[in-house]
């Protein structure tokens, strides 16, 4: 029989083919997650959220105004003549989750100079619903504001083009570098797809030395690569590496080509960044497995950290706000380098050279996976005990 | 009757010193639960984004220009870390990660603002979250406004007092953020957290103990009956489901009641309440992670099969992307995972301090699936005991 480096390869790849679990997680499972979360967010922007409206002036301006909010895509007036208190009720139960109150005499009161007030309620339990229409509520409480003041000021004879300096002597231009849309998809599932990824290579890395151990099947392992044990982990470890590949690029093909997402510096640093996400991930998985030298141990830990790194990458709540212990602990996630990658290169698209850090600390949690061989031979000769 | 509970009790007994006499299932069931709100909450609990980094240009170099950037200053969501004496000097200051955005107000802005002119001032921002992208821009829309009133007046002249105050705001008006007073994203994320907390811990703990009978071949003892009872597979599901439900009434009272308490999250629900209201969760989370168990054929595969649910469990429960807007087909996919309603019922009761009748749509929910999902377990056991066991139909074989 064939040994070496290629043989372990070739077993793995036998290993590998009739394993359900592997075909499941390595294969379904990324692509599974990936069709439900972007078909989950490919509107972008979470579009029609339900909200009531108190009108208790009700003419024709506040019917305008009203006519204006539900015409913006975000808003959906779902009720127009409840109580309050029927409104707040419908709140609880998640009917509508924001109020918009018009009070009594509105339309009079902004004429004459009263300065009536507009009050708006959102659910700010749920962050995004609660954020989204708040922004178009706000809107419309400025456009209110101008639209009363456009009278008031045509009729202390301003003409019509001194108006406008007149009512917004400062307006603003926003633009966000990357994703002009603040579209949640390029948002989210640009980094929870690879996020997906760096877990389930730590736990398959884990496991891949694991289940032999505990099939008893590591000193084998040892004389088919040929007694050395810089083959046996190369040689088991690549065909992991090639699927891995293969899975992101799948991830790429749907974001970026399919989903026309945003990729400033083009495919390959990317690609790049991809590569070594894989390669720092299996590094770090092999840590685990050598330290701990214990299956169980080992996936529980890798499993862990793969969970954690959803948070502490800080796609959704940014790194940057976290204790500061916090922010030291993100960089031993090799997700956080390459998100900190992705969002320079692909959103940004700043030089290179300014994310080359990020590429090197992933390549050293593969240089530290090195270092750990010699353990990683003791734990496939021990004994499987549990 | 008796019978039955005798018997059931005995399975129940069994499987709580199995459950108690193995380290990986105590770290499921114990130890985990009781880190992981800690964990989580500490992550989120600075709440808010404050204090983004920005850096200036400013070409109109004037007092008014100056002022207006004291005002962004000032503001608690932005902190101005420098000047830039133009843009490609502020670009690269984003390239070092010094700063996120950048605001650049334009040679005439005070020239304009004396003469009637309406002027812009830009805003450029980096999204590399949701929360950093937007500090600059409502930022400067608060400052512009304020400033902008009272450059108004001086523009339509000065009248009294109330007409001063009219002319710089003809409608004013309040945002009242209701249930999540202070727009925290701890207070909105964690309480959804906790209840999948609950929910994944006890499907990877039952899945490693189907996983260890698996491996050890002993499927007779898995039924953990007394010696030359009967158990079939209903009273199996039945008393191992309420060992593990007894298990986790205390873990939850640590999980949704201590663990909140101790990070000063919302918490205005009545107790009694969600007690009444976790029943149904507890047992349809349990007989939901007793038919996933099913597919656990090794004591470790319960990670490589399940743990990636947690992220797509927690994604359709619609807290993040809102219910509202989720396509029809994964709603429908979302209500049948028992934390999807258990999420929505708890964060009415707990943070929106909702009554029972608010939740009885959920609680109705729960309890639907708590009696599909415990079917499908029984169903589970039978097919257990028919492949692996039918010489002892689930008895334990006399000791000869």
């Amino acid at each position: 029989m064939q040994s070496g480096i290629l043989a372990v390869a070739v077993r793995e790849i036998k290993r590998i083919a009739v394993s359900k679990i592997c075909i499941w997680g390595i294969i379904v499972v990324p692509i599974l997650s990936a069709a439900i979360l972007i078909y989950m967010m490919s509107a972008g922007l979470p579009q029609k959220i339900p909200i009531a409206v108190v009108d208790q002036d009700n003419t024709s301006t506040t019917r305008a105004l009203v006519r204006q909010l539900d015409a913006f895509p975000k808003t959906d007036i779902k009720f127009k003549s409840l109580s309050f208190r029927e409104a707040r009720l419908r709140m609880e139960r998640f009917e509508v989750y924001a109020i918009l109150s018009i009070p009594k005499d509105f339309t009079r009161d902004a004429v004459s100079g009263q300065q009536p007030k507009l009050v708006y309620y959102t659910n700010n339990a749920f962050f995004a619903s609660g954020n989204l229409l708040f922004q178009d509520l706000k809107t419309i409480s400025v456009l209110a504001s101008a639209s009363v003041g456009l009278k008031t000021a045509l009729a202390k004879g301003f003409s019509e083009t001194q108006v406008m300096p007149v009512l917004q002597p400062i307006t603003i231009d926003s633009h966000v570098v990357g994703n002009p849309w603040v579209n949640y998809s390029i948002c989210l599932n640009t980094s929870l797809l690879p996020s997906i990824l760096q877990l389930i290579i730590l736990i398959f890395t884990v496991s891949a030395f694991g289940s032999e151990v505990k099939s008893r099947l590591g000193s084998e392992l040892m004389r088919i690569g040929n007694n050395n044990i810089v083959s046996v982990i190369i040689g088991k470890m690549l065909p992991y590496t090639i699927l891995y590949l293969l899975v992101s690029l799948v991830f790429m093909s749907v974001l970026f080509y399919y989903g026309d997402f945003p990729l400033k510096t083009g495919f390959f640093p990317m690609f790049l960044a991809y590569l070594c996400l894989i390669l720092g991930s299996q590094g770090l998985g092999l840590i685990l497995t050598a330290v701990f030298q214990n299956y169980r141990m080992g996936l529980s830990i890798a499993s862990l950290l793969g969970m954690l790194s959803f948070s502490i990458t800080g796609f959704s709540f940014p790194v940057e706000a976290m204790h500061s212990s916090l922010q030291a602990l993100s960089y031993i996630f090799p997700m956080r380098h390459f998100f900190l990658i992705y969002v320079n290169q692909a959103l940004d698209g700043f030089p290179i050279g300014y994310v080359a850090y990020h590429f090197v600390a992933l390549l050293g949690f593969a240089l530290l996976g090195l270092l750990v061989f010699p353990r990683i031979r003791s734990f496939l000769e021990f004994d499987y005990e549990e | 009757m008796r019978k039955l509970l005798i018997d059931i009790y005995y399975v129940w007994r069994e499987e709580i010193k199995v459950v108690f006499r193995d380290p990986a299932v105590i770290l499921f069931f114990l130890v985990v639960p009781v880190f992981y709100p800690l964990v989580y909450t500490s992550f989120y609990n600075n709440e808010v984004m404050r204090d983004v980094k920005v850096v200036v240009v400013d070409d109109s170099r004037s007092s008014l220009s100056r002022e207006f950037v004291r005002k962004v200053d000032a503001t608690p969501d932005v902190k101005i870390v420098g000047y830039a004496t133009d843009m490609q000097d502020a670009q690269k200051a984003m390239w070092r990660g010094d700063a996120y955005s950048i605001l650049y107000i334009p040679s005439e802005f005070s020239k304009n603002l004396h003469t009637f002119k309406q002027t812009k001032v830009q805003a450029y921002s980096e999204i590399r979250s949701m929360l950093l992208y937007k500090a600059l821009p409502l930022a400067v829309t608060d400052v512009s406004l304020d400033m902008g009133a009272n450059i108004r007046v001086e523009d339509v002249g000065h009248g009294s007092q109330k007409q001063d105050e009219s002319s710089m705001q003809a409608v004013v008006s309040e945002w009242v953020p209701f249930y999540n007073t202070t727009n925290g994203f701890a207070s909105f994320l964690i309480p959804a957290v906790l209840i999948l907390i609950i929910q994944q811990t006890l499907i990877l703990g039952i899945g490693t103990l189907v996983g260890t009978h698996n491996d050890r071949k002993t499927f007779t003892i898995a039924s953990h009956a007394h010696i030359g009872k009967s158990i079939n597979s209903v009273r199996l599901t039945l008393g191992k489901g309420l060992a593990y439900s007894l298990v986790y009434i205390v873990v939850s009272v640590w999980v949704l009641r201590v663990a909140p308490y101790l990070f000063h999250l919302p918490q205005i629900g009545e107790p009694m309440t969600i007690a009444v209201f976790l029943m149904p969760f507890l047992l349809a989370s349990t007989f939901f992670a007793m038919t996933l168990s099913y597919f656990v054929s090794q004591r470790e595969f319960a990670f490589l099969l399940l743990t990636f649910t947690s992220i797509l469990f927690i994604f359709l429960s619609g807290i993040s992307w809102p219910w509202t807007s989720m396509p029809p087909a994964l709603k429908a996919i979302a209500a049948l995972i028992p934390s999807t309603p258990a999420i929505h019922g708890f964060v009415k009761i707990n943070t929106m301090g909702a009554s029972f009748e608010e939740v009885w749509p959920e609680y109705l929910q729960l309890w639907v699936q708590a009696v599909v999902y415990f079917i499908l377990a029984v169903f589970m056991y039978k097919w257990w005991i028919r492949n692996y066991d039918p010489q002892y139909e689930g008895k334990l074989p006399e000791k000869e």
